[in-house]
């Protein structure tokens, strides 16, 4: 059923285990952030070097912009707990955001100009995937550490480096964390219809071996161009004897795919199933039950109560969103939950490594590396989506997933899939550790 | 078979919606030599516009009759502020125009926000049409289509506004020395531009989404579409709407819908490279 809340231990990152000192550990231990403590981070920082610049490659306009706002302000809500608690190693931390403008080129020559014009030491990067995979080979020749947050396994893989990281999930683990429940419970037949660029690929192309290996079959893809407003020429495509129809679509497609599917009764005749990113930043109620009905794999559940613990209510709280549609107090917006937690936790996480390998500058890289492959994040305020472990070998988050359902215009969480049950499942496909510096 | 036909169908029926859009492209091309890259923004905000009018009102109707209203009231305005200053400078029309949509499509995130949105429609409800089910409201909006632009073509041939339209587009110094006041008509023209296609987004909305980027994505098949028939051909441009995406339907049944897209660029090449007066130049203007 519903994430088991795990009784609150720690806020750090720790690597093998142990479990590292930091500001936040003692203020949540002491039970709250305080005002008297706010003080003393402020002036711890003010004795020291200059500041610790992290840059954020932010969709803060374009087709990504209503993910990109909760990517920033996860940022920005993280590094202000940061430095009120101290900063990084007693150095104030400056996030620098710039707008990829959810455009590969623009992507790539503002993560050259984030690092070498504003001195950013680390990024965490894009959720777009084509900008994404067009920012690693610049952050790779630059030697800067990279954290990814879109999908496409090819971050991680064919196209990684020893400098690219993914705290969250990628299509290979979506892939093994989900179908399988899908393959049991909604279908053995299948048909895939995702948006014709990287990340729609990818996601082809891992459940399609997924269903196979399990025995299913799968039918010809369906892809379809980005600038598509009429999906009937494409709905009108999907076999009849489909059972599960995988969607996997963003912002405006996912609204236009499941208008018309719904109208053209596709709901009805099979199953649907998806992930997190085809209904991120949207409310199943503000599209009036298109997407009743529709199973979902998230990994940061929009309802507190699926993961009921202290920390994911204080996300909630400082994220300034509601317990069960995620949607602002000040706003209709709603928060691109099982994505945007990224750049918070990526700047926890990098706090973590900073301070444990004594880096000062450009020349202590390698500790802040060494660090992440293998590092260990506990469930806390610094990674409230959950206990999680960035593998060493191939760089990519192992975290907890649930298979969640629309129902009566909210999601229902239906199962959580452990982490351990896919980290067993998937073994690393690279191993980026012997790759030198 | 089936699916030819019903592919087929829906393309003559998009295409019926596309037309609407790609008309007003084409006046304002067709009177003031701007090449209107906001023109796809001005669908947007007619999609926006319907959203917020069903959204306080509850009524899709007045939404049909609000939006190019106010429409019209922002292209006057758009004329005075935008284009009135670059009048005759076609380079600087391009800039000017691509600046405006940059613009619009800010201004509208930052109002109606990011995120996508749906509106319902008005019918609801699917028949069976050729092995699928087909949302009536299509069916509906083919319809109110064709009024729209039967309607059109009726005020520019019967009304004096329209004559004098069609009199300043054929000679605007014999127009001026006659007296029509070319100025008003060209703003007019362009209002008139901005209401068709802010009427289009209210027909399409309930298909489509409602998004601020929803005018990028139909821009490039309108312009498809006001080349092939002829670029300031009314009638042309109406017609290759609806000749091309009929023929991506029909292709769409044998092929990928990629494929038929590809198939429509080649025809646009063709027609620049051998027509580039339009081909239904000479027997529609």
């Amino acid at each position: 059923m519903t994430g088991k809340a795990k009784k609150p231990t720690s806020l750090a990152t720790s690597t093998n285990g142990t479990t590292r000192r930091s500001f936040l550990q003692t203020a949540l231990a002491g039970g709250a952030f305080g005002t008297a403590y706010l003080a003393i981070g402020s002036n711890m920082y003010a004795k020291a070097a200059g500041p610790i610049t992290i840059g954020h490659q932010a969709e803060l306009t374009g087709g990504f912009s209503s993910w990109g706002y909760w990517h920033d302000k996860c940022a920005q809500k993280a590094a202000a707990i940061i430095n009120e608690g101290g900063g990084i190693g007693g150095r104030e931390l400056r996030v620098v955001t710039d707008d990829t403008e959810s455009n590969p080129a623009a992507g790539a020559r503002k993560l050259r100009s984030l690092i070498q014009r504003k001195g950013a030491s680390f990024v965490t990067g894009s959720v777009h995937s084509g900008v994404m995979l067009a920012s690693i080979p610049v952050a790779t020749e630059l030697k800067t550490v990279y954290f990814s947050c879109g999908e496409a396994t090819e971050a991680t893989g064919s196209k990684g480096s020893r400098y690219a990281f993914r705290t969250g999930n990628d299509t290979y683990t979506l892939s093994g964390a989900g179908a399988p429940w899908a393959y049991e419970n909604l279908g053995k037949n299948w048909t895939m219809i995702f948006p014709d660029y990287a990340w729609g690929h990818s996601h082809h192309k891992e459940h399609k071996r997924v269903i196979e290996e399990l025995g299913g079959k799968v039918n010809d893809p369906i892809a379809v161009p980005l600038d598509s407003r009429d999906l009937v020429p494409y709905l009108a495509k999907v076999p009849e004897e489909t059972e599960v129809l995988f969607s996997v679509f963003f912002g405006a497609l996912s609204v236009a795919f499941y208008t018309q599917a719904k109208n053209m009764g596709l709901g009805e005749k099979m199953k649907m199933y998806s992930v997190a990113g085809t209904i991120e930043a949207i409310a199943p109620a503000d599209i009036d039950g298109a997407a009743e009905g529709v199973y979902f794999l998230e990994n940061f559940p929009r309802p507190l109560a699926a993961k009921d613990d202290e920390y994911h209510k204080e996300f909630i709280k400082i994220m300034e969103i509601d317990p069960v549609n995620g949607r602002e107090a000040t706003s209709d917006r709603v928060i691109a939950k099982s994505h945007a937690w990224q750049p918070w936790e990526n700047l926890f996480l990098l706090k973590a490594a900073i301070e444990a390998s004594g880096w000062k500058g450009k020349k202590d890289d390698q500790g802040v590396i060494e660090y992440l492959e293998g590092a260990k994040m506990s469930n806390s305020l610094a990674h409230p989506q959950g206990d999680k472990i960035l593998r060493a070998k191939d760089h990519s988050g192992i975290l907890d997933n649930y298979i969640s359902q629309v129902r009566g215009g909210v999601f229902e969480t239906i199962k959580r899939i452990p982490k351990e049950e896919i980290d067993a499942k998937l073994p690393p496909r690279f191993d980026f550790t012997k790759t030198a510096l | 078979m089936e699916l030819v036909l019903a592919l087929a169908i829906n393309g003559l029926i998009w295409g019926l919606i596309i037309a609407l859009i790609a008309l007003g492209l084409s006046i304002i091309f067709g009177l003031l030599d701007i090449i209107n890259l906001s023109h796809g923004d001005f669908f947007m905000v007619g999609t926006v516009l319907a959203w917020f009018i069903v959204h306080w009102t509850g009524s899709f109707w007045l939404a049909f009759l609000l939006a190019p209203l106010i429409g019209l009231l922002l292209g006057a305005l758009i004329m005075k502020l935008v284009i009135v200053p670059i009048k005759g400078a076609a380079a600087l029309s391009i800039v000017a125009t691509f600046g405006l949509s940059i613009i619009l499509q800010e201004t509208v995130r930052a109002t109606f926000g990011p995120a996508p949105k749906r509106l319902l429609p008005p019918v609801e409800g699917t028949i069976p049409l050729f092995g699928i089910d087909y949302g009536i409201y299509r069916l509906v909006a083919a319809g109110i289509a064709i009024v729209c632009l039967a309607g059109f073509f009726l005020f520019l041939h019967r009304t004096k506004i329209g004559a004098w339209m069609r009199a300043v587009r054929h000679d605007p110094e014999t127009a001026v020395a006659l007296g029509i006041p070319v100025q008003r008509i060209y703003t007019i023209t362009f209002a008139l531009g901005f209401a068709i296609a802010a009427l289009g987004g209210v027909v399409a909305a309930p298909i489509t989404t409602v998004d601020f980027r929803a005018g990028v994505d139909i821009l490039p098949f309108c312009f498809m579409a006001v080349i092939i028939g002829g670029l300031g051909n009314l009638q042309g441009t109406a017609a290759a709407a609806v000749l091309l995406s009929f023929m991506e339907g029909v292709i769409t049944a044998f092929a990928d819908p990629v494929v038929a897209r590809i198939v429509s660029l080649c025809l646009m090449s063709v027609v620049l490279l051998l027509r580039p007066q339009g081909i239904f130049a000479g027997a529609m203007s």
